[in-house]
C-alpha cells in the first residue's frame, strides 16, 4: 500500500501548484506512470481521493497514462519495447540494456478554475 | 513534468551527500517476510566486527523483536517503526541518521520492511540496494518482481540447504536474474548454517574498499 503514501505526496504537490495558478478547485489532474512502476491505478485512485480530500483538489478526476517500457541496447544502439519484463536485446541478443523509459512518476498538468 | 517521488528523492540526496562527506556506506537491503535479512546481519556481525564498524536502522512494521536480536553484537542500532506502513522513505531515515555517531560507523545497513513490491520504490538515500531471497520463496521471484533486482547490485539467495526440500530450480533462477540485471552479483548462502558467508564478506569489503576510494 504505498499508493497511499505516493498520492499524499502527490495531493501536497497539487495544492502547491494550485497556490501558484491561483485555483480554488482543481477538477482534473494528468498524470503519467511508467508500465514498470509498481502502482496499482485503482488503489491509487482511491488513496488519491483520500488524501486530496480536504484539499482544493478534493473529488478532483485523476487521469493515468501508462508510458510503455522502452530499452536500449548498450551493445548495438537499438531501442525496443520489451514484450514482457525487462529482456535481452532483440537485435543481438545483448543484455546490456538501459531502461529509456518506464518508470515514469510524473504530474503533467492540473486543471481548474 | 514534475515527478511525483520528488520529495522524497530530493530527501534521500540529501542522506546520501551526508553520508558520502562523513565516509559512511549504507545498504538498503530489501527481501520478503522471512527471507533472512537479520540472521544475514547477525552472521555479519559476528564476521566483521572488530574490522569494520557498522551500524543498523531497523525498519519494523509493529514490533522490536529484529532491534532485540542484534542488541548482543553491541552495535548502534535505531529501529524505525512503520506503524503498519509497507516500506520506509527517506525523510524517516534523515531522522534515524541524527542518532547514530556517524564518525564512529563504516558501514551502516537499513533492514527495510519485509516486502519486494513497496520497499523498491523509495529511494533512501542508500549506496545501493541488496535483495535477499530464499530458495523456499521458489525460484520466480526475480521473474516476478523484476524492479527491485534490476536497481539492487547483489542478491543473496539464502536458504541453499533448503534446496532438497523445495522446488527450486537453480537454473531458472540464475537465467531470470541474469536477463533482469546482467550486472548483479549473487551470492549463494546458507546463513543458518554459516555458509556462503566468507564469499559475502570478501565481496563486502571489496565495495567498502571501492566506496571509500571513490
Amino acid at each position: 500500500m504505498h499508493e497511499l503514501r505516493i498520492a499524499e505526496d502527490l495531493a501536497a504537490m497539487v495544492e502547491g501548484y494550485a497556490a501558484e495558478a491561483g485555483l480554488t478547485k482543481v477538477e482534473k489532474i494528468n498524470v503519467s506512470f511508467g508500465q514498470f512502476i509498481q502502482i496499482v491505478p485503482d488503489l491509487f485512485v482511491a488513496a488519491f481521493s483520500e488524501a486530496a480530500r480536504d484539499t482544493v483538489a478534493a473529488g478532483a478526476e485523476l487521469d493515468i497514462e501508462i508510458i510503455p517500457a522502452e530499452l536500449r541496447c548498450l551493445h548495438c544502439g537499438s531501442g525496443y519495447r520489451p514484450a514482457g519484463d525487462l529482456c535481452a536485446c532483440g537485435i543481438c541478443g545483448s543484455k546490456e540494456i538501459a531502461l529509456i523509459h518506464g518508470k515514469e512518476l510524473f504530474v503533467k498538468s492540473i486543471e481548474g478554475e | 513534468m514534475k515527478n511525483i517521488l520528488d520529495r522524497n528523492q530530493n530527501k534521500a540526496e540529501e542522506v546520501r551527500s551526508l553520508l558520502k562527506a562523513r565516509k559512511v556506506m549504507m545498504i538498503n537491503i530489501i527481501s520478503s517476510p522471512g527471507a533472512g535479512k537479520t540472521t544475514l546481519l547477525e552472521r555479519t556481525c559476528e564476521l566483521m566486527s572488530g574490522e569494520v564498524s557498522i551500524g543498523v536502522i531497523e525498519g519494523d512494521v509493529t514490533t522490536d523483536r529484529d532491534a532485540q536480536r542484534l542488541k548482543k553484537y553491541n552495535i548502534p542500532i535505531v529501529a524505525i517503526n512503520t506503524e503498519g506502513g509497507c516500506h520506509l522513505d527517506s525523510h524517516s531515515i534523515f531522522k534515524a541518521i541524527e542518532h547514530f555517531d556517524l564518525d564512529a560507523i563504516d558501514l551502516l545497513f537499513v533492514e527495510n520492511v519485509g516486502n519486494l513490491i513497496c520497499p523498491s520504490q523509495f529511494d533512501l538515500g542508500e549506496t545501493f540496494k541488496l535483495a535477499v531471497v530464499s530458495t523456499a520463496e521458489g525460484d520466480d521471484k526475480p521473474a516476478k518482481y523484476p524492479m527491485l533486482f534490476s536497481e539492487a547490485r547483489a542478491v543473496i539467495l539464502n536458504k541453499t540447504d533448503l534446496i532438497p526440500y523445495t522446488n527450486f530450480n537453480m537454473d531458472s533462477f540464475m537465467a531470470d536474474i541474469t536477463a533482469i540485471n546482467p550486472r548483479i552479483t549473487i551470492i549463494k548462502t546458507s546463513a543458518i548454517r554459516g555458509e556462503g558467508l566468507e564469499k559475502w564478506s570478501v565481496w563486502l569489503r571489496t565495495q567498502l574498499e571501492q566506496f571509500s576510494a571513490g
